[in-house]
């Protein structure tokens, strides 16, 4: 290898180590809000930075068909990749994505609130993944919603593409997890409620820029940002630590 | 020790000094966030009590016409309020809170009593009203409770204790129901 292109991936090496490390540190930063930041009950909930936990509710019957498994959600997100080989291997590329959402209301023992999910972080687990290949059809929802895009699931030969369907999606009667800011609930007068917390919504806050949803609840998450600030840490170090040394290496400094 | 090698060193070095800073930094304004936590917490509880405390004047109002022989109850409600209103101290408004939590436990349950009293229109709205902030006064003080919580553990934590002593951090006090208040209201027929 070049003294020249050793020094370049090793450049790369190191940016991925400070990504990686900064990475960490952010999940640091958002487990331990995570941990600060006890859980409302839904009736008490204040206007401010809030976490709730409870069961997705359609909100006046809004309510999204997710594009490739055709359920009924209030979230989607999916993604097609095709895989494509190359003399150095293969890789999946992209080529198609979307998301979609609509407000809904989460609901606990008791009451249930408005959320406006735009703007949120969301991660939920994948709910569908299939892969096609010339022996393998997509189901026919997926062969319809293709058609609709404008999609070729098969090639010119007419054989099936390689492709890689994954979808993500919320569903009603779903458990969330939210942190986010509570706010006016612009869909109701005030004044017109009974209850405060109808006149409140969860949203994307000004001053606060944190809005996460997840279908884990409070532990696991916690859980999962432990392993992320060790990954990231851990991960991170030794990028910047090789980078370096490729670097040192490249300028003949060992 | 050539070169390279010092440089790694100092890279080593700068990473554990950058992570100990933003370590640091992030306890502090940890310790910062818990503490404003209980701060507006306890608000949220105040803003309810207040409302809670408006409308205790209608209710003696709408059931004093009634209740003619639980006239010392309704003189216990009112002082319970009048001792709110003096109320400095979060200990003093806590006393007082549960005063006016057991008067209006006593009046809910003695009203079952009076036939036509449980069919005013106005009492009716109001005991709703009443419940339902009582209610959610249960739910705040829960979450008060768990704010403190966090602080006070957080601050007796390694290595969080080390920051939290440089900053004066001082335990918080729990918001304590008074023992008579988990006794269930005795009514006498």
């Amino acid at each position: 290898m070049s003294d020249l292109r050793r020094i370049f991936y090793s450049f790369v090496l190191l940016v991925m180590g400070i990504f990686f490390f900064i990475s960490g540190y952010k999940s640091f930063r958002r487990k331990r809000l995570i941990e600060d930041t006890p859980t409302s009950k839904i009736r008490a909930i204040a206007m401010g930075l809030v976490e709730i936990y409870g069961v997705v509710v359609p909100y006046k019957g809004k309510i999204l068909k997710s594009p490739l498994t055709n359920k009924d959600c209030v979230y989607y997100f999916f993604i097609i990749e095709e895989y494509r080989s190359s003399e150095k291997g293969g890789r999946w590329v992209t080529i198609k994505t979307g998301a979609k959402r609509v407000p809904f209301f989460l609901q606990d023992d008791t009451g249930k609130v408005l959320v406006d999910p735009e703007g949120a972080q969301v991660e939920v687990n994948r709910d569908y993944e299939f892969y096609s290949s010339t022996t393998k059809t997509p189901p026919q929802s997926i062969i319809q919603f293709m058609e609709s895009s404008g999609i070729r699931y098969k090639s010119f030969l007419g054989l099936n593409r390689s492709l890689r369907f994954r979808e993500y999606f919320i569903a009603p009667k779903d458990k969330l997890y939210i942190l986010g800011t509570a706010g006016d609930n612009p869909y109701v007068e005030d004044g017109s409620v009974s209850q405060g917390y109808e006149d409140v919504m969860i949203q994307k806050g000004k001053k606060n820029s944190i809005y996460y949803i997840s279908d884990k609840p409070e532990k696991d998450l916690i859980k999962n940002y432990k392993w992320r600030i060790v990954g990231g840490f851990v991960g991170g170090v030794l990028l910047i630590l090789v980078g370096t040394s490729g670097i040192l290496l490249g300028f003949n400094l060992f | 020790m050539g070169l390279g090698l010092e440089i790694i060193i100092v890279v080593g070095m700068l990473i554990v000094l950058v992570a100990l800073i933003g370590y640091i930094v992030s306890i502090y304004n940890g310790l910062i966030r818990l503490k404003h936590n209980i701060k507006k917490s306890w608000a949220n509880i105040e803003v309810l009590l207040k409302q809670r405390s408006d409308e205790l004047p209608k209710l003696i109002n709408s059931v004093k016409g009634y209740m003619k022989h639980e006239r010392s109850t309704l003189a216990q409600l009112t002082k319970a309020r009048t001792d709110f209103l003096k109320a400095k101290t979060m200990k003093q408004k806590a006393e007082a809170d549960s005063m006016i939590t057991n008067a209006l436990k006593t009046i809910f349950a003695v009203a079952e009593n009076y036939p036509r009293l449980r069919a005013n229109e106005n009492f009716i709205q109001l005991q709703q009203r009443i419940s339902g902030l009582e209610n959610e006064l249960a739910d705040r003080r829960e979450f008060y409770n768990d704010s403190v919580n966090t602080y006070n553990i957080r601050i007796h934590s390694f290595p969080d204790m080390i920051i939290a002593r440089m900053m004066k951090c001082k335990d918080e006090e729990l918001f304590k129901v008074v023992e008579s208040d988990k006794k269930d209201v005795e009514v006498k027929f």
